[in-house]
């Protein structure tokens, strides 16, 4: 048994490719928990960031500047009644979050958190990413059907609209960076270490991508100059409508419809809409990460500085032992920032709970930290490490534009996506094409 | 359509612009938000709260003559006061001065008939209480708001 699971992690493989059932189980069991701390830590950003762009304070009570906010709000989502409209359609609205989780966590099977960090490598990944995220407009019209009531039904009326439509520019964008994956004859599927090269051919395995990126030494968003930014840009604005954030959140407009499809929905099965809307913004800046911003790649990958031996520690560049050490000097960085919370926290006992409860996270956050600069952790956090900063910059980001752009009319919505990215993403892609082969 | 507001459009000049002022407001030093019970707000100087009855500073007795001016001002009729001749001296003095301020609008026209400095609207503003009632009476009057200090 313990062989077996040693075996695994000397092959530079994801668990999925290995056949290794038992590492795919806690990479899924890994992904289903960090995502949904992701979500947490995200709920938490979003009041603080949003409060602070609005000039106001955000949560400030429960924990220290309202850290404990996300837990507290957990738990009373949690105790709430279950409430199920008399006229719903009861096993359709029963079956709307459900579904709508399971769509938005399945995505995760093929994100690469690294080249070894993600549960399975596909060949046809993206696709299967697409294909599945666009499920979650089903559940959305489900809540809004099996609801029974107007708003919900207006609400999901407008999201599938709006998702069909912003679907065809975001799949045009995704187009444009598969076909780059062939330039170069650096596209084959690089399953097995590169051996087995198809030349010029691209690839749709999220792995695959990455590794292309990687072989033409550039992110896809440099490349060929204009158009990769385009396509990112088309992309970037596509999936902000994909997942129903403002200004393109008409789907739950508040000021219009209460709350969208989940007006009637309360207490667990709305804190699984939550929870899928906000995987579905880690899942979307995944994909955009992936297909153009290197992945788990580092920034300047390709430099890698004047060789450096330490002994039984590190031997090679002295820019890849920096960026290295880099995830735990993060790490350390939030500890301090812990206790120097803690020197801050006024001296009386009210405060003695909290003061303790954030040494303790500090504490924690420096162990962590120690065990990451251990050389076998050290080498496989880096991927990770790199993933979630690009991830975590396109979720400020979401919260950026939420807090400074106002909504768009519905009529506007469309003429955006049909008359404003839909050509420009179809002449993006056949510019990028014609500029493909004549390279 | 032009060609520099196209350009505009086509490189979200705009959006970024405003997405600029929102990254600006996010300093700290930019919050408003004040935590009431921990800090406490500046009330302007003209704001009118609730009555006060000054007293005289140096001998403690109350500025009052019970002239009953405010109670005829007070386009409510919530002024209730109540006095009795002071035997020895001759002089009115003053045993009870009520307002409900439930009922108060805070014009302060009895502030402007008092002939006295007495009657005055303070910058008091918190009168909430944990009974129905809201006939403030002399002494708290007199003695202004106590408001709990929270420590922070």
């Amino acid at each position: 048994m313990l062989a077996y699971l040693q075996s695994y992690l000397s092959q530079p493989v994801t668990p999925g490719e290995a056949g290794n059932y038992v590492w795919a189980t806690i990479y899924v069991v890994a992904v289903v928990i960090g995502v949904s701390l992701a979500v947490l830590a995200m709920n938490w950003i979003e009041r603080k960031a949003l409060a602070h762009m609005q000039v106001r304070l955000g949560p400030m009570r429960v924990g220290p500047h309202g850290l404990l906010q996300p837990v507290a709000d957990a738990v009373k989502l949690l105790i709430k009644e279950d409430i199920m409209p008399e006229g719903a359609d009861k096993l359709v609205f029963w079956a709307a979050p459900v579904m709508i989780i399971i769509t938005a966590w399945t995505t995760f099977l093929v994100v690469p958190f690294g080249r070894e960090h993600a549960v399975t490598d596909m060949n046809i990944g993206i696709l299967f990413i697409l294909g599945v995220s666009s499920l979650s407009v089903l559940s959305i019209v489900m809540a809004g059907w099996a609801s029974n009531s107007h708003y919900p039904l207006l609400g999901s009326l407008r999201s599938s609209a709006q998702m069909v439509s912003y679907e065809v520019a975001m799949g045009l964008a995704v187009i444009c960076a598969i076909l780059m994956t062939g330039l170069g004859g650096t596209g084959m599927y690089l399953r097995h270490g590169g051996e087995t090269a198809a030349l010029g051919a691209g690839t749709l395995s999220m792995i695959g991508i990455v590794q292309a990126q990687a072989a033409q030494g550039t992110w896809f968003i440099f490349k060929l100059f204009p158009l990769g930014l385009a396509a990112f840009v088309i992309f970037a604005i596509a999936m902000v409508a994909e997942t129903n954030r403002a200004p393109f959140d008409l789907p739950e407009a508040e000021s219009e419809l209460v709350a969208g499809f989940h007006t009637e929905y309360s207490g667990f099965r709305w804190s699984l809409f939550m929870l899928a809307e906000y995987s579905g913004m880690v899942a979307v800046s995944s994909i955009a990460v992936t297909l153009w911003l290197g992945g788990w790649l580092r920034p300047f990958a390709t430099w890698h500085g004047p060789p450096i031996v330490i002994p039984h520690y590190w031997q090679g560049g002295a820019l890849d032992f920096a960026a290295s050490l880099l995830p735990a000097l993060v790490v350390f960085l939030l500890a301090l920032v812990c206790f120097i919370g803690v020197a801050r926290m006024p001296k009386i006992p009210v405060f003695r709970i909290q003061a303790a409860g954030l040494a303790a996270l500090g504490g924690a956050l420096g162990l962590v930290g120690l065990v990451m600069l251990a050389p076998p952790v050290r080498d496989r956090v880096q991927d990770v490490f790199w993933f979630a900063m690009k991830v975590a910059g396109f979720m400020y980001l979401f919260i950026w534009y939420r807090a400074t752009f106002p909504r768009y009319r519905f009529d506007q919505l469309m003429k955006v996506g049909w008359k404003g990215l839909l050509p420009v993403a179809l002449g993006v892609v056949i510019v990028t094409a014609v500029v493909g082969v004549l390279r | 359509m032009s060609l520099a507001p196209l350009l505009r459009k086509m490189f979200f000049v705009d959006l970024i612009k405003g997405m600029a002022v929102t990254f600006h407001y996010q300093d700290p030093k930019e919050i408003y938000t004040e935590q009431y019970p921990l800090e406490r707000p500046e009330i302007a100087g003209r704001y009118r709260g609730l009555p006060r009855l000054n007293v005289n500073p140096e001998t403690q007795e109350t500025l009052c003559i019970a002239c009953d001016l405010c109670a005829l001002a007070c386009p409510e009729r919530l002024i209730v006061i109540r006095s009795e001749r002071n035997a020895a001296s001759k002089r009115k003095e003053l045993t009870t001065w009520t307002v409900d301020a439930s009922r108060c609008m805070f014009c302060g026209l009895c502030e402007e008939a008092c002939p006295t400095d007495c009657l005055e609207l303070s910058q008091d503003f918190e009168f909430a209480t944990y009974r129905r009632d809201f006939v403030f009476g002399r002494e708290r009057l007199e003695r202004g708001p106590e408001p709990t200090v929270y420590r922070k």
